[in-house]
């Protein structure tokens, strides 16, 4: 029963942890191509190409994790 | 060590050489790869860059070069000035240090057999990393807050920072959440004493939720493990090819390597003046290759900007904006520059595109900012290398030195004062003072200061006074006395000041001077560390050097009381410049009466008076008057006397008071004239 209404709790901490490492990547991605030259003309369209990625990784990673998140507690096996 | 430990440590080395071996083999040919993209990315970034500019030795003294970078990075020495920014470093460089020596103490334990059944070094080794993270996400979290709660304004919260921030953070969780569940999915209970040596995964394993069979888990932990894994190896990727502030991780030790030995603000000669095409910095491939490193070794940690007193006066210069902005055109124009052959080079100028000219004018080369720099930037220098340029090459400076360089080159004095009239006021003296020669003792240098300025006059008097009542015998140069050429020098007239200084050299060495001090701090900076430039070499004291060591002798007798509250202010080109700072506060302590009390800013942290780095001669038309600050921290102070031990401050303390309408409650004295004040009249006739 605990593990049950921990789930979701679970998913949450979980998609918040994930959404932090694709924020991380992207946004280390686009500083690095700034820096190694790219024009900062090209900032805006960067930021909406990241923004649609992430919100498709999003939608990705609630699926996913609804899905195959796991839901058992540990201490309920001994 | 029971069956239940027996087989959580047999499945914990499982999960190792399934999941984490493969990782860690991957990780190592990767982190190979990434040194060569280092080795690549630091010759192309960095170093090709410093190349563009001028040759600069800083080879020298290696061992104490080493020595110092050891320990800053090590003890954080430099950053350990102020409290909270230097504990949470202190944290996060430590915290992280930690991980990474528990990380490869347990990679290679595993291959030598200390992990099963785990040998104390693979417990320790757990307990480090372990240890190593809380320290980490406390400082971590000490940052977060001073950066985006209490926000000083010294700090710009740029993109690349705060992304530094959200993703060593995750990092260091995901790294607990693999162990966590390394513990939890092994399907037999944790041994208790495992809390002892992984307190906070341990904890965390109580919290996660696995799945219903191993083959499963396994999956699950290849998961966590890749989570953790993938960010990791890009953000060292991330680390090595961007220009992330995360490169002070060797931009920092380096520059400090390379740091100057010299006292601060030891202006370098131009070499060749009669015969070079140009002089001073105009373009950023002028400068030295040194002081491009100073500009990418800037983490724009905001200390120069707090103690400022161009800045914190609302002048146009931040030490810290110039230093980035400089950067930010190095890395614009340093790249163009190196892909264009040298004859078709035409960089953009520094002054009206990056500096300007009130933002350069602005400096009173106080060397506040090279105090406090904890990687040694060197920005006065950098400073006066843009006024020779403006000054030398396209003439331009502000209208109050046009009358000062006239009357230097005429005079060689600021005030354009008669050359004859220089030892007036030594006359009344008597003539022992006067007669000139090596023999007669030690050379007291005056200055123009002492020599024409009435109120300064005075303190030369007293300093005669003083010393003929020692019984030390001393004379002066007179009338061949010419201005030490600082003003010159500072403002970046580098060819009138060779010609004062060469002038004067050549005076002393007729004299056969071997010993000389001075009442003035910028004369004593000058006579001491700028002379030997061009062959002048003499021992050369301040006044209070003299005198303190008169004291510590018991040849000065100080007996007359003096019942009244003090503040001394430090003298930039005393204390910062030549690290004089307990000889003046020693010889108030031996007036009897006198009680000492200090400014908020004293000592290496003192405010400047503002008519350093030549704005003595300058309009101060922006901004608050620094001298009207300055004079308020003393008023602060609820002192009835104010002492310092230069020209240049004394009239600027004095005008303070004046213009703030406080001669009631306070008084601008030059230490000396305290010194005699103090002296029986029956000494000082005898004398």
């Amino acid at each position: 029963m605990m593990e049950t209404s921990f789930r979701p709790i679970a998913i949450l901490v979980e998609l918040v942890l994930l959404m932090g490492i694709i924020y991380s990547l992207f946004a280390g991605g686009k500083l690095l191509l700034f820096d190694l030259g790219l024009d900062p003309k090209y900032s805006p369209f960067m930021k909406w190409v990241l923004r649609i990625m992430g919100l498709l990784a999003l939608i990705f990673f609630v699926a996913h994790l609804i899905t195959f998140y796991p839901r058992i507690s540990p201490l309920s096996r001994f | 060590m029971d069956f239940e430990n027996q087989l959580f440590w047999t499945r914990q080395e499982i999960y190792i050489t399934n999941i984490f071996l493969p990782i860690v083999i991957g990780f190592l040919v990767f982190c190979m790869g990434l040194l060569a993209l280092f080795i690549l990315s630091f010759s192309r970034q960095h170093y090709r860059l410093w190349r563009l500019g001028k040759k600069e030795n800083r080879f020298d003294q290696v061992g104490k070069r080493l020595r110092t970078v050891l320990a800053v990075t090590f003890a954080n020495s430099g950053i350990g000035k102020e409290v909270y920014p230097g504990a949470m470093h202190f944290l996060i460089f430590w915290g992280t240090l930690l991980i990474f020596l528990g990380k490869i103490i347990r990679v290679f334990s595993f291959p030598v057999g200390l992990t099963n059944p785990p040998q104390i070094l693979f417990l320790y080794a757990s307990f480090l990393s372990e240890f190593g993270g809380v320290l980490t996400i406390i400082g971590v979290g000490l940052a977060v807050i001073r950066r985006y709660i209490v926000k000083p304004s010294r700090l710009d919260n740029k993109p690349e920072r705060t992304l530094i921030f959200v993703w060593g953070f995750l990092l260091l969780i995901t790294g607990y959440f693999i162990k966590g569940y390394r513990m939890a999915a092994v399907g037999v209970p944790i041994p208790s004493d495992w809390f002892l040596w992984a307190p906070v995964s341990y904890l965390v394993s109580k919290f996660i939720l696995i799945l219903t069979s191993d083959p499963l888990n396994e999956l699950l932990i290849w998961h966590r493990a890749l989570l953790h894994a993938i960010p990791a190896s890009l953000l060292l990727a991330y680390f090595v090819v961007s220009h992330s502030p995360l490169q002070h991780l060797f931009l920092s030790p380096i520059n400090i390597f390379f740091r100057s030995l010299k006292p601060k603000s030891v202006l370098p000669p131009l070499p060749d003046l009669e015969e070079a095409e140009t002089f001073g910095v105009k373009e950023i491939s002028e400068f030295t290759w040194k002081q491009l490193l100073d500009l990418e070794a800037c983490t724009a940690c905001g200390r120069c900007q707090d103690v400022c007193p161009a800045y914190l006066s609302q002048k146009p210069l931040s030490p810290k904006k110039m230093t980035q902005n400089l950067k930010e055109h190095l890395w614009r124009e340093g790249p163009v520059l190196l892909s264009t052959l040298p004859e078709k080079r035409d960089p953009p100028p520094i002054i009206g595109t990056t500096v300007s000219e009130d933002e350069l004018w602005a400096c009173t080369a106080c060397m506040a900012c090279e105090e406090v720099c904890p990687v040694s930037i060197e920005q006065i220098v950098r400073n006066m290398d843009l006024r020779r340029y403006l000054v030398l090459m396209e003439t331009k400076f502000p209208s109050g030195l046009r009358l000062v360089f006239k009357n230097l080159m005429n005079s060689q004095n600021p005030w354009g004062m008669g050359r004859g009239l220089r030892a007036e006021w030594a006359k009344p003296l008597g003539a022992g003072i006067l007669s000139k020669g090596a023999e007669r003792g030690i050379l007291f240098w005056v200055g123009c200061a002492g020599s024409f300025d009435n109120r300064n006059m005075d303190v030369a008097i007293s300093l005669v006074s003083i010393l003929k009542s020692t019984g030390v015998p001393s004379w002066i140069l007179g009338t061949e006395e010419g201005c030490c050429g600082d003003p010159a020098r500072r403002t970046g007239n580098e060819y009138l000041f060779q010609t004062l200084a060469q002038a004067n050299i050549e005076v002393l060495h007729k004299y056969g001077v071997k010993q000389i001090f001075t009442m003035c701090p910028h004369c004593f900076h000058t006579l001491k560390n700028e002379y030997p430039q061009f062959g002048g070499e003499f021992q050369v004291f301040h006044y209070t050097q003299l005198l303190a060591d008169l004291l510590s002798k018991g040849t000065l007798k100080l007996t007359k009381p003096i019942n009244k509250v003090i503040t001394y202010h430090d003298s930039c080109y005393l204390g910062r410049g030549n690290q004089i700072y307990s000889a003046p506060r020693r010889i108030l302590d031996a007036i009897p009466g006198l009680k000492r009390v200090e400014m908020e800013r004293h000592g290496n942290r003192s405010f400047c008076c503002g008519a350093g780095g030549g704005r003595m001669w300058m309009e101060e038309n922006i901004g608050t008057r620094i001298n009207h600050i300055r004079t308020l921290q003393a008023i602060e102070t609820k002192a009835a006397l104010v002492a310092t031990a230069c020209p240049y401050c004394l009239t600027m303390l004095e005008d303070g008071i004046k213009e703030k309408g406080q001669q009631e409650t306070l008084s601008a004295f030059d230490l000396s004239e305290l010194v005699e004040q103090s002296i029986e009249p029956s000494v000082k006739e005898s004398g």
